[in-house]
């Protein structure tokens, strides 16, 4: 496939991106783990390895994906090979992981530990370690880029999001949407080869790919520490000092938690750190007053938006830091945060009832065997091809979008977005359940799910809930399990006869716990 | 892990009681509840791991001990935890 050479810089292959920086810096370190640097060239030719090994275009891959070098080397090895990147948390349940690879029909995928990965169903594609594959390439140039001819419209990866059936719906990005958005990323985020990066996210969710690809496409470095993932503030801030961290992309639920722990103890972030990224739910206006009352004025504090479908991040704006209009103003505990300006490559327009869609070349193809989903949630306005968010936003004179709820049901859990109906629905399957709301609520502080489920006509009551828990645990992950489960005599209905969540949770939120904002 | 086997290991020089009660005391802040005992476990009172982190830096301000996540949801439970800092101590 031709390629427009007139707008090169920004649909250039991704692949043939990393793989021009390997070539202008070869022995510039890619990944730090743990103490042992991953050099450009190694990285290159450990992904080569791989690509070879899976063949020419070889379809879906899963990878067992992991906070480790491995996982960053079968997401580029799969794209070199031209094939599609399929993410697969071997934390989940079981079920649902054979389900998830049902979904795609998946045929292979890639393990450090086969063994882990047999009852699974694909066949296994070893990933070698790192210095073996290294002994035997270490001495070879850099293949050049482009051995293999991939179109950008061609599927790059796949990832799930909540559906109402209780099904994983697969979300098919192509290579131009993640080409594109991480040009755009690597401008906002202002990298340098000289920034180092820390892998945060989890590796099951698109964040990661804003931490991993303009890293790798810019001459910088991804640093992975199992420490980022410890649970304990001091030990998190003595790493990122320790590795010289210079860019945190951190769950802005996760960012609220590191601003209450440095505000108790009056710290600041260690100096390196230059740029502060965050994303996934609403900024509290309480924790960015306590961020801007610390020492944090050279820090820069981004906030962002995007959805699965749109690729990463769509809007992005400055909330504290040297790039704010008045540089060093505290921030109004009142004043709510806006979720930013459309990036270079977005086309948006806003409906009239407020509807956030968004347009370009981040679109993603679609969900994968739900052609009626994909034509709803994709239409075609004015002959663009839309992606409606079903976020309700205004915009300032400046253009700067502010969020002003949902025009569905979705709730943001952890910042990872979750259709109640799906919860219900797997919940629905337990025998001694008749019937079931789910909805959001606000537990200490934190957006939750809660669930309020009918027994069956003489079902024992007494451990129904611990039980409906259980049975859950072993077949969703952990966002979709509710915080609580309550056993109720019945739902409330709506007028036309549906079940009414709001009316339900409000009705048997008797717990103190269980009530708070419903979302 | 039961709490059992973990408060098993708690050092007899320790002064457990008055542990737990501090840690029945963060449990009630951090998940605003009153109905927090001994033995009440973090996760079906509604925790969860972001809201944990608010635990393990409440034990480490309050009792100079630096717990991990992991620690954390192997004894989920006032005393559990009270063990644990005893162990790391």
């Amino acid at each position: 496939m031709s390629k427009n050479h007139d707008t090169k810089e920004t649909s250039s292959d991704l692949f043939d991106a990393f793989t021009e920086i390997a070539l202008r810096y070869p022995e510039r370190p890619a990944l730090f783990h743990h103490g042992h640097a991953v050099s450009y060239r190694q990285l290159r030719a450990w992904a080569g390895t791989l690509a070879t090994r899976l063949g020419t275009r070889p379809g879906v891959v899963a990878v067992q994906a992991a906070h480790t070098p491995e996982t960053v080397v079968g997401l580029l090895g799969v794209l070199a090979a031209g094939g599609v990147y399929c993410p697969v948390d071997p934390a989940f349940p079981l079920q649902r992981r054979q389900e998830m690879l049902a979904a795609v029909d998946c045929r292979a995928m890639v393990t450090a530990e086969p063994e882990t990965a047999s009852p699974l169903g694909p066949v296994c594609v070893a990933l070698e370690p790192l210095v073996e594959s290294v002994a035997n390439t270490a001495r070879l140039p850099v293949p050049p880029a482009g051995h293999i001819e991939v179109g950008p419209d061609e599927p790059a990866y796949i990832l799930f999001t909540s559906g109402s059936t209780g099904r994983p719906k697969p979300v098919v990005t192509p290579r131009r949407a993640i080409s594109a958005t991480v040009h755009s990323l690597r401008e906002l985020f202002e990298l340098t080869p000289e920034d180092r990066v820390l892998q945060f996210a989890s590796l099951n969710w698109d964040t990661c790919f804003e931490e991993i690809l303009p890293t790798l496409t810019t001459g910088a470095t991804l640093v992975l520490d199992a420490e980022a993932h410890a649970g304990s503030f001091p030990r998190f801030l003595r790493m990122v000092e320790r590795e010289r961290i210079t860019v945190l992309d951190l769950p802005t639920a996760f960012w609220h938690e590191l601003v209450l722990h440095l505000a108790e103890d009056r710290l600041a972030l260690p100096s390196c750190v230059r740029l502060l990224v965050i994303g996934g739910e609403a900024a509290s206006p309480a924790r960015l007053a306590d961020w801007s009352g610390l020492d944090t004025g050279r820090i820069r504090l981004l906030n962002t938006y995007g959805c699965t479908e749109t690729t990463l991040i769509t809007h992005a704006v400055d909330l504290h830091g040297p790039r704010v209009p008045s540089p060093g103003a505290r921030w109004d505990a009142g004043a709510r945060a806006p979720i930013g300006r459309a990036l270079p490559h977005v086309v948006q327009r806003i409906s009239e009832q407020g509807e956030l869609l968004i347009g370009g070349p981040a679109l993603a193809l679609g969900y994968l065997g739900l052609p009626q989903a994909t034509e709803a949630r994709f239409p075609v306005l004015d002959g663009t091809r839309c992606f409606r968010t079903g976020d309700r936003v205004s915009s300032a004179p400046d253009g700067v979008l502010t969020h002003q709820g949902r025009l569905d049901h979705e709730i943001k859990v952890r910042g990872i977005r979750v259709d109640p109906a799906e919860v219900e629905a797997h919940i629905a399957t337990h025998p001694e359940v008749t019937a079931v709301a789910v909805a959001g609520a606000t537990v200490a502080g934190r957006s939750t799910l809660v669930a309020y489920v009918v027994p069956r006509p003489h079902t024992t009551v007494g451990t129904l809930d611990a039980d409906v828990l259980s049975y859950l645990r072993e077949r969703v992950p952990g966002h979709l399990v509710p915080s609580r489960i309550t056993v109720v005599p019945r739902l409330e209905l709506t007028a036309s006869g549906k079940v009414d969540r709001t009316a339900s949770h409000q009705r048997h939120a008797a717990h103190p716990q269980a009530k708070g904002d419903l979302r | 892990m039961s709490p059992d086997s973990s408060t098993a290991t708690t050092s007899p020089t320790a002064s457990p009681t008055a542990e737990v009660q501090d840690l029945v005391a963060i449990f009630c802040r951090v998940l605003e509840s009153t109905d927090v005992v001994a033995d009440s476990d973090f996760f079906e009172l509604g925790g969860d791991s972001l809201i944990a982190t608010r635990v393990l830096s409440a034990i480490a301000r309050g009792h100079g001990v630096e717990l991990s996540f992991e620690d954390f949801v192997l004894a989920p439970t006032p005393e559990g935890l009270a063990a644990k800092i005893a162990a790391g101590r």
